[in-house]
């Protein structure tokens, strides 16, 4: 297999969107409405992914990331420019592109809802023609790397959030896919099942050398999970590195930690190439009581905070 | 290097899904009861109304009662498979519309055959043991002779009509990929079939053109029926009708398949 999992070349997606109707004479009035307007929801994407890398696709809400990741399982068509995906068109071969790709939608379940987990693996293993033999070493792998038992026999309608998400993911890893899509999946989970997801996806990844493109607002997931991200805004890539690379960038920037009388503490960004940390404490020493004082390296989720107001790096 | 899947995979990943949805709904006991008690009801009823309403009306344009009951039992053998198998398509707007529809592209098989296997409504196994004794009793007073031709005919020209009310709704259902009331449209298409149980002959001229050729409900019982029912005198339409069947299923599944491809996926 070629060392690229995933080109992308000049993508653009637009969504021409119909001013609908309500009601059955709305609906009439649709089939005939010129009424639309355009949505640029991807624009001029570049990207290629490698073989076992886990990369973080980053962009605020309504970005164009899980506009990406529907054009590269094969669901939706490009509007211009070009995809391969395991050196394929997914939208060409939407069939054959999934026998190699696992999905996972945050919150949207993809497991049959009554059906024991154990059930729906087995369902699954004869959708994707697995062979009996790998089917039960990647079971044997699930259970080296997280405890199913509690849920391998429960029926996914009866399952915590938590527990569906974690279902989800290894039902979607469990053809053994050369890519893996992760769309928000630790969005409203605990903060053990987040970390027993990190671990589990960590484990994968190695075992199985799989790629993993992972979006995610939870800064947590990317320091445990990728090397490397990639930042969208508006539909538009503005940064495609390492994490390090970036971190080094803002190595400037510190975060100021100040506790006040009350107890509570005060944050601030500070770039020590333009601003005299020393100046900031004195001058707020003026106006209130300072008990106690910190000074942080950036953390990661301030540097997207910084990447999103303040455009390209 | 893509597997190969066909017939047999398709017919085999059915049975299993079935098998296992079957189990876990009568793990739900009390729902299963319920739901067959409902079931009978409904047959009943529909049964019971039919005998009422014709049982003083002799003949209908030449119609008999033992006619109509063959018509009304045969009507209801034929709308059990898009009751049994095509269920899921009256929860595909809802799914479209959340954008939850997109869980079913995501498998390396077909898109139509994957949705509709999600669901399989046992209601239509009361529906087809009605329709099956309906017809038998029928059969019986009619006297048409048992032979194996006869019964191969019945069989052939069940399934076919079967296939003309599962198009009629696959088209109704795809309708949701492009309009936002799809739900009227299922509704009316559905009740439409009421219509099934009764000879075209007694339809006036414009009625019988629309249940014929525009949404042909005709199929459904009339025409294939005739085959059977008079053996001497079999209408073109109701030897072309296996034919139409296949046609109009096939136009209704590129249809459906169609609106897969136009639809743009909303929901995040
Ligand atoms: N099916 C669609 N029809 C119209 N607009 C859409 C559709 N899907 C997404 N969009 C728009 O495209 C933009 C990107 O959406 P999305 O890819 O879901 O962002 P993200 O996943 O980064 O939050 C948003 O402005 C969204 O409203
Ligand atoms: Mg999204």
């Amino acid at each position: 297999m070629e060392n690229e999992a995933v080109v992308m070349k000049n993508v653009c997606k637009d969504f021409k969107v119909l001013n609908r109707h309500e009601g059955l004479a709305g609906s009439i009035k649709d089939l005939f409405s010129h009424d639309y307007k355009t949505v640029s929801a991807v624009k001029d994407v570049s990207l290629t992914v490698n073989r076992g890398e886990i990369i973080g696709y980053l962009g605020p809400n309504g970005a164009g990331k899980s506009t990406t990741i529907k054009m590269m399982t094969g669901v939706l068509e490009p509007s211009s420019g070009e995809i391969l995906v395991n050196g394929k068109v997914p939208y060409k071969n939407r069939t054959e592109n999934c026998e190699n790709i696992g999905v996972v939608f945050g919150q949207r379940s993809q497991l049959w809802w009554s059906l024991p987990l154990i059930e729906s693996f087995k369902l699954l293993r004869d959708l994707y023609m697995v062979p009996q033999k790998e089917y039960d070493e990647m079971i044997e792998l699930y259970r080296s790397l997280v405890d199913i038992e509690p849920i391998l026999h429960k029926p996914v309608r009866q399952m915590s959030l938590g527990q569906r998400t974690l279902s989800d993911i290894l039902a979607a890893f469990l053809h053994n896919p050369a890519i893996v899509f992760l769309d928000e999946p630790t969005i409203g989970l605990d903060v053990s099942m987040k970390s027993k997801i990190r671990s589990l996806i960590l484990g994968l990844n190695k075992e199985k050398n799989t790629t993993v493109i992972l979006t995610t607002h939870d800064m947590g997931d990317v320091d445990a999970l990728c090397k490397r991200i990639v930042i969208i805004d508006h539909g538009q890539k503005i940064y495609d590195n390492d994490i390090e690379h970036l971190k080094n960038y803002f190595g400037s920037y510190r975060t100021l930690k100040l506790c006040l009388a009350d107890g509570t503490w005060e944050e601030t960004l500070i770039d020590e190439k333009t601003t005299d940390v020393m100046d900031v404490i004195m001058a707020r020493q003026k106006e209130t009581k300072i008990t106690d004082i910190k000074i942080l390296e950036i953390s990661t989720e301030d540097v997207i905070k910084k990447i999103y107001e303040g455009g390209s790096v | 290097m893509s597997k190969k899947r066909g017939l047999g995979f398709y017919a085999d990943i059915y049975r299993k899904i079935l098998i296992q949805d079957l189990k876990s709904k009568m793990s739900y006991r009390a729902d299963f009861v319920i739901s067959t008690f409902g079931m009978i009801m409904t047959n009943l009823s529909g049964f019971v109304t039919f005998m009422i309403l014709f049982h003083n009306f002799p003949t209908i344009n030449g119609w008999d009662y033992y006619h109509m009951l063959f018509l009304y039992g045969f009507s209801l053998v034929a709308l059990t498979p898009v009751q049994c198998f095509f269920d899921n398509n009256w929860n595909l707007r809802f799914m479209v519309q959340s954008g939850d529809f997109i869980k079913y592209c995501f498998r390396p098989v077909n898109v139509f055959f994957y949705f509709m296997s999600e669901v399989f409504d046992v209601k239509g196994l009361g529906q087809l043991a009605f329709g099956i004794g309906t017809i038998v009793y029928a059969w019986i007073h009619i006297g048409i002779p048992v032979t194996p031709l006869v019964i191969l005919k019945l069989v052939v020209f069940l399934f076919t009509a079967s296939l003309f009310m599962i198009a009629i709704m696959n088209i109704a259902a795809a309708t949701c990929f492009w309009i936002k009331g799809s739900g009227y449209v299922m509704v009316i298409m559905f009740r439409f079939k009421d219509f099934a149980k009764y000879p075209s002959s007694i339809f006036s001229g414009v009625f019988k053109v629309i249940f014929t050729f525009i949404i042909p409900i005709a199929f459904v019982a009339y025409y294939p029926s005739l085959v059977i029912l008079q053996p001497d005198n079999v209408p073109l339409l109701s030897w072309l009708s296996p034919l139409l069947g296949l046609i109009f299923f096939w136009l209704s599944y590129k249809f459906w398949m169609l609106g897969v491809r136009k639809y743009d996926f909303t929901g995040s």
